[in-house]
């Protein structure tokens, strides 16, 4: 973005602009470095508590519930029976500790940009899509699409999770306690995907780039996905990574395989004709 | 005399003629394999791979042509042409808490920067501010001068999910979910490397350089049902507050739309196949979706049976190229309209500028350029080459697309004050009659000149 950000209204002569119609000035201030005010987001305090009982709430109300906490700067929040409602959680824009005593339904943690979430169920599908930063840490399993298009932070089931888990990632990391499902990683563009038990078919299906470390077995690789060297980097930073969640390889780090793009498909155009049946 | 007699004798000083030569080896030319489709099949045996373009279908299909007002004469009390009161004054979700409120029933539709340079993206949300209207931020996420230049904004949450950032979400005054587009239904977007730049590249968390060919279905959710989810997801995030529109290629239209209602958005938005791309597959442009005359009807019949009129907003956008286009699918049925690429040539798509050479630099003279996807763009609309990007003038060209937008405008209450009506959302299938026996089919409007409908039982409207 750097070029974008040197570019400013001066540069473009937009202020000799001899415009007709709705003046724009209300809105546009050049001299402002990004004009926004990004809404939504809260300054907490974590060691401000509090719990509530989502039991006889909706979802929208639970969600209510958890900004007016926050703009009270409530940092350290704890729901009790959420009851596997969806969209639960969505949408926290700030730092918070959040615990959920009980199971998520659909769309648990998504669009979140900084809580550390704990939640002691179970989540259903696409939990923590589009996550920004933060972690989320689920103890039993999950559905779908876990993670998908995840862009940052670390999100962590302890148990198995459905298909498709890892999808468009963007960045940041997943971390799989048990088996994964079919097409997980499909797409993945950045970041890294732990599997600490095995994979369906497909892993890694059309993955532009990024890592996948597996400990168990997988059906099959997906279309231009290959097997890479383990190296000791990798190791390292696997046995962190996992002692953060107090997770370990069955077999040890060292016996991880790691997955990566076989960038054959970058440019197809650039392919040798016998390349090109890769897509078929 | 006879015939025979009269032919067989010259008169005196007049030559006679010359027979010309049979040519015995030539029958003619086949129909199916014409010269462009030779061609075709050698290049592709060459390249082994399907063949991309930018621009819209080349074929010519029903459309809005071929459908006519019939103004008020005798019958109808016509409103004073270029004095009288219309409404043009559009509103989309009503029943959100902020709907979006548009000063015309036209708004600029979602193109990505990318597709698109800085100054074209800035220009279109320029323009269209200047116009009261709306744009798009399109694929790969937002840039913040368009946010800026921008009073009304749709954030699109499109399959790729590039640059989707939840805090600019929180900025949008609508949520656009991209599920198709109209010249290649079913199909995620294009990008080829020439335009895969370091800054692009950063914005979609892509490797630069590389051909990006983006996923058909969004990665979180499969079908109509979890979709019915996924839109309170979003609203749960927006707090309730904004308009959630859901984009469809037009396909199976009718079933579509019912099941797109059924996930309670405020917006559902058809894209018929005269629709255009930056770039995509040849034949997907060709071969794929339904004319807009007939998506519109479809769509609204669909929204009609559910009892979803009034709550729910059509928005079509597809071939629309003057006010005409334009009233005729508010008659058809729809309640706004989105244009892309009359927004583009508006920006100098096509245009033989001083600075430009269309023969040399993209081998075809202006007019006849589709060729988006190079990254190579004449005049600086469609590409990210810093050199070409010089000469889109982003001040003029924003002056030139709120031009282009007012007359649309202008051109629409025209018909509608002819037709009677001092709203132009007034209009309606019956201030409609169809020139060709298909358009009467697919848009289901009586032929000109009779009160029969090619397709109904009964041969009566529809």
């Amino acid at each position: 973005m750097a070029e974008l950000e040197s570019r400013d209204s001066h540069d473009m002569g937009m202020h000799d602009e001899q415009l007709a119609g709705r003046t724009q000035q209300i809105f546009f201030k050049p001299s402002a470095e990004e004009n926004f005010t990004y809404p939504g987001a809260y300054e907490v305090d974590f060691d401000k508590e509090t719990e509530f009982d989502a039991a006889d709430m909706s979802n929208k109300d639970v969600n209510l519930k958890i900004r007016d906490l926050m703009s009270q700067g409530y940092g350290s929040i704890t729901i009790r029976n959420p009851g596997a409602k969806h969209s639960l959680g969505v949408c926290i824009l700030n730092r918070l500790q959040l615990t959920f005593d009980g199971s998520l339904g659909y769309f648990g943690c998504g669009l979140i940009d900084g809580p550390n979430v704990h939640i002691k169920g179970r989540v259903g599908w696409s939990c923590a899509e589009n996550m920004m930063a933060g972690t989320v840490v689920i103890e039993k399993n999950a559905g779908s699409t876990f993670g998908a298009a995840l862009r940052g932070g670390d999100l962590v089931c302890k148990g198995d999770v459905g298909s498709r888990s890892g999808i468009d990632m963007k960045g940041g990391t997943i971390i799989v306690g048990g088996k994964t499902g079919m097409n997980s990683g499909f797409m993945m563009q950045r970041g890294r995907m732990v599997i600490l038990g095995d994979a369906g078919q497909n892993l890694g299906d059309s993955m532009y780039d990024g890592t996948i470390y597996i400990a168990g077995k997988y059906e099959s690789l997906g279309v231009d996905a290959v097997e890479s060297e383990m190296t000791q980097t990798d190791i390292d930073w696997l046995e962190k990574k996992l002692s953060i969640y107090g997770l370990k390889a069955p077999n040890g780090v060292e016996n991880v395989r790691k997955i990566v793009s076989g960038k054959k498909l970058w440019n197809y155009d650039n392919l040798e004709p016998s390349e090109k049946k890769l897509i078929l | 005399m006879s015939q025979e007699n009269t032919a067989a004798k010259a008169a005196p000083g007049v030559e006679k003629k010359e027979k010309p030569e049979r040519d015995i080896h030539n029958l003619g030319s086949s129909f199916i394999f014409k010269p462009n489709v030779i061609d075709d099949i050698h290049v592709k045996a060459e390249l082994g791979r399907y063949r991309m373009r930018g621009f819209s279908l080349f074929k010519k299909i029903p459309h809005f042509d071929d459908l006519t007002f019939l103004p008020g004469t005798l019958t109808r009390f016509v409103i004073e042409g270029y004095r009288e009161k219309c409404e043009t004054k559009t509103i989309l979700g009503p029943r959100a808490k902020r709907p979006m409120e548009l000063d015309i029933p036209v708004y600029i539709t979602g193109m990505s920067f990318g597709a698109l340079s800085y100054e074209a993206k800035t220009a279109l949300a320029r323009g269209a501010t200047m116009a009261g209207s709306a744009t798009c931020s399109g694929e790969g996420g937002m840039i913040p001068d368009e946010r800026r230049y921008s009073e009304k904004w749709f954030y699109q949450l499109i399959q790729s999910r590039y640059g989707f950032n939840p805090h600019h979400a929180r900025l949008a005054d609508a949520i656009e979910f991209f599920i198709g587009q109209g010249c290649k239904v079913g199909m995620g977007g294009h990008l080829m490397g020439q335009k895969v730049t370091d800054q692009v590249a950063e914005m979609r968390s892509l490797p630069a350089g590389i051909d990006q060919r983006s996923p058909a279905r969004h990665p979180d959710w499969l079908g109509p049902d979890d979709l019915a989810l996924k839109v309170e997801e979003v609203r749960e995030a927006t707090n309730w507050e904004i308009p959630i529109q859901l984009k469809l290629g037009a396909a199976r239209v009718y079933d579509d739309v019912r099941m797109a209602a059924k996930c309670e958005p405020d917006c559902i938005y058809i894209d018929g196949m005269e629709g255009g791309t930056g770039a995509g597959p040849h034949l997907a442009t060709e071969d794929t979706g339904v004319p807009g005359i007939a998506a519109i009807r479809q769509a609204r019949k669909a929204l009609d049976d559910v009892g979803k009129t009034g709550e729910i907003s059509l928005i079509y956008a597809g071939g629309i190229r003057n006010g005409a286009d334009l009233a005729k699918a508010i008659a058809l049925g729809a309640d706004a309209v989105a244009i892309g690429h009359a927004a583009l040539i508006a920006l100098n798509c096509n245009k033989d500028i001083e600075e430009a050479d269309f023969p040399n630099e993209m081998g075809v003279e202006a007019g006849y350029c589709y060729h988006c996807h190079t990254g190579r763009c004449p005049v600086g609309v469609t590409t990210q080459d810093p050199q070409l990007r010089k000469r889109l003038n982003p001040d003029e060209a924003a002056e030139r697309v709120y031009n282009f937008l007012h007359t649309l405008a202008v051109e629409c209450q025209l018909f509608a004050r002819a037709c009677a009506k001092t709203n132009v959302h007034s209009l309606e299938p019956e201030d409609l009659a169809a020139l060709t026996m298909e358009a009467s089919s697919m848009a289901q409007v009586p032929m000109a000149g009779s009160q029969h409908t090619v397709g109904r039982p009964d041969m009566t409207r529809y």
